[in-house]
């Protein structure tokens, strides 16, 4: 017996040879699949951070202000811009924060070499950006649509002569229930307390914010929701974690949609939330009559995000520009066409036309003007934090 | 012949070669930045105390305990231990239903079979983490289509009878345990199925010769086997899954929180990385309380079960 060529042969039984060419394939999925759980696990970590939305600032290309293009990099909320009326003015890219606090700790640590233009704080954390030295001073004359300007939402307290920013838009905060559950009319903030520890026990979300959680105890009994005192800190922490934190379903900013998918009965909301909520059972084509919704009272929140410029934005010209461009009434009603917040110019209320919900946008008389107030970022805030903290790990457990 | 092999050999010796350790420096300088000083940051951060009003930094001039005081007596303490609990139970259900799996897939499929069933496993794991996370909303709404069919009166239900009302499970613990052990699952199947794959088919045949039934082989000579790759398991899906708070903080709602949440919190939210520090210190503490905990179990099986073969065989 001769052999014709060299190929290796093996004496093996039939079960053994299939098992052979197995364990090949085994090892060739190995490799591939290795590949695809390290894969996985990359996507895993990446989305847990919570930008991973976004493009990053590096990935645009830098053009120097004044050369004509229209580039921006913009550091703002998530949903809150018109996609096809800033592809309008120009090259925007967005990275998204989800709290004014991260976007603080990202510009600080960041320097002044964060690499954005811009950034979009709510009002009472500009003071906190402007010592840090990260705002640069708007020079209105490179701005003349800021008359446009209703001159209430000007010169807010916490940036007096709108030294570092500009409204972008204002709201507040309210609640948002479903009557099938909750037969009470909720009219104040206590009515909201007492619903939620009975009807709407265990099925009431409150806003993920320290300020917002607190302020529902503030508002109900007439303290002033920014104060610093701390027997009204100790009081509001005693009735939230001993009294309140049980009957919470979800520390939740975003409710409005989910409570009309019935998964809460109670939400206390920024009230373009609700409506966004509202607008989704209305294409849904049910009946939008089943939920309620109410600005906060006796007392409630006003919050105004604001357009600012960073001291390092490398097109400043740019961001002049577009500012001007989102202050023209009729670009200032296409965004608010978007996100459904009112944007302060003068006379939007006309302009916006007939728009669904209209109520839950514009809620501009005085009387109802009053009874808000904004935010302060002082010393409580460390308190405020750490009464946030225990309520949630009451209600956990 | 061997002369020349010796003479042309001789040279190559004193040719200057790479220390050996050179190959490994990538790797080691990667650990070293990425891994052993953040750790050591975190720890060194736990001892310290935040500086009011600043955006996250920490005051070292007095270190001391007080964070972790603060963990063990405050809130967190329960926190850490629902999560645990979750991390656990979450851990065992992946290994009670992976086990099948990758049994199957290792000895009772067929190789065309076992494409097609990996490739089912691995292809819903191509999507995002994220949002494959919060697609469980819309499965689990009250309102939405599987709560719906339960009390659909279809046959399928049993009439009414399996469900009365909604289900109330979204924003639970239960939700989150539900998505957790859907996450990570193939972190438990396939190094499972690998262990199993790699005991030898004529081991098996061996104890079947010897007399032993299915369930005997299974377990004593399948199951130990593939014991290293059943670690593996556990502790790859173990160690993540304690840290994990996106699955939580999506699904959880207020009762389905878990630790990893509240470091994000104390980073982001209350700007604190002391505390946030000595949190994720003591959470580190807890799981490998817990693995220390599985492998003397693992260890203490062992030894018994290697005195009971040994009894068995003199008995013989």
């Amino acid at each position: 017996m001769t052999r014709r060529d060299d190929t290796t042969r093996i004496l093996i039984s039939q079960q053994a040879a299939q098992r052979l060419a197995d364990s090949i394939s085994r090892r060739r999925f190995l490799a591939l699949g290795g590949g695809v759980a390290a894969a996985a696990a990359l996507a895993a970590c990446g989305s847990s951070s919570s930008d991973s939305k976004s493009t990053s600032p590096s990935g645009g290309t830098p053009v120097a202000a004044g050369t004509g293009s229209k580039n921006l990099n913009m550091f703002t909320w998530a949903e809150y811009d018109d996609p096809d009326l800033l592809k309008s003015w120009g090259n925007i890219t967005l990275t998204i924060f989800d709290s004014n606090e991260q976007a603080v700790q990202k510009l600080v640590q960041g320097g002044g070499s964060s690499g954005f233009d811009m950034v979009v704080p709510t009002g009472p954390y500009i003071p906190q950006l402007a010592k840090a030295g990260l705002l640069a001073e708007l020079d209105k004359s490179k701005i003349p649509n800021f008359s446009n300007l209703d001159a209430r939402y000007i010169n807010q307290p916490w940036d007096q002569g709108n030294k570092y920013s500009v409204c972008k838009n204002w709201g507040t905060t309210g609640w948002f229930y479903d009557t099938k559950v909750v037969t009470t009319e909720i009219k104040t903030w206590a009515d909201f307390i007492k619903v939620a520890q009975t009807e709407a026990s265990g099925k009431t979300t409150v806003l993920d914010a320290p300020p917002d959680l607190c302020g529902i105890y503030f508002w109900a009994n007439g303290i002033d929701w920014t104060t610093e005192k701390t027997e009204d800190l100790d009081a509001c922490e005693k009735f939230l974690v001993d009294e309140f934190a049980s009957h919470i379903k979800a520390f939740n900013s975003y409710p409005g949609v989910d409570l009309t998918s019935g998964s809460f009965a109670l939400s206390q909301v920024f009230v373009g939330d609700a409506r966004a909520g509202l607008l989704g059972v209305k294409q849904a084509g049910d009946d939008p009559a089943r939920y309620k919704w109410g600005i906060g009272a006796p007392e409630t929140e006003f919050w105004m995000d604001n357009w600012c410029i960073l001291k390092g934005a490398k097109n400043v010209d740019s961001a002049y520009d577009f500012i001007n461009f989102i202050l023209d009434p009729k670009n200032s009603v296409t965004d608010l066409n978007y996100h459904g917040y009112n944007t302060g110019i003068k006379d939007i209320e006309t302009l916006a036309g007939d728009i669904d919900f209209k109520d839950m946008v514009f809620y501009t008389s005085d009387a109802q003007l009053a009874t808000m107030k904004s935010g302060a970022v002082n010393s409580a805030q460390e308190r405020l934090v750490k009464i946030y903290s225990n309520v949630k790990a009451k209600a956990g457990g | 012949m061997a002369a020349t092999l010796e003479t042309q050999q001789a040279p190559r010796r004193t040719r200057l070669r790479a220390p050996k350790f050179l190959l490994a420096i990538p790797s080691f300088v990667w650990y070293v930045f990425l891994f052993i000083v953040p750790v050591a940051l975190v720890i060194v951060n736990s001892f310290g105390k935040k500086i009011p009003g600043t955006p996250g930094k920490v005051d070292l001039s007095s270190p001391n305990l007080e964070r972790y005081r603060e963990v063990v007596s405050g809130s967190f303490r329960s926190l850490l231990k629902q999560t645990m609990f979750t991390s656990i139970l979450g851990t065992v259900l992946c290994l009670t239903i992976s086990l099948p799996v990758a049994y199957l897939l290792a000895f009772k499929v067929g190789p065309k079979a076992k494409t097609a069933v990996l490739a089912l496993l691995m292809v819903p794991f191509f999507a995002n983490f994220l949002l494959r996370t919060l697609a469980w909303r819309i499965v689990l709404q009250p309102e939405g289509f599987v709560s719906n069919f339960l009390q659909s009166g279809h046959w399928f239900t049993l009439g009414q009878s399996l469900r009365s009302g909604p289900i109330e499970i979204l924003d639970t613990r239960t939700a989150v345990q539900i998505a957790i052990v859907y996450n990570y699952l193939p972190l438990m199947i396939f190094p499972l199925w690998v262990a199993l794959d790699r005991v030898e088919l004529h081991l098996r045949e061996a104890s079947k010769d010897l007399g032993a039934n299915r369930l005997r082989t299974f377990t004593q000579v399948t199951l130990p086997l593939a014991g290293p790759g059943i670690v593996a398991g556990l502790i790859l899906v173990f160690v993540p899954l304690s840290g994990d708070y996106v699955t939580a903080a999506l699904l959880g709602g207020a009762k389905g929180n878990m630790i990893g949440a509240e470091v994000a919190n104390q980073y982001f939210k209350a700007q604190d990385a002391a505390s946030g520090s000595a949190i994720a210190v003591s959470l580190i503490i807890s799981i490998l309380l817990v693995l220390g905990v599985l492998a003397s179990c693992f260890w203490f099986m062992s030894k018994l079960m290697k005195r009971n073969r040994a009894v068995v065989v003199v008995a013989r």
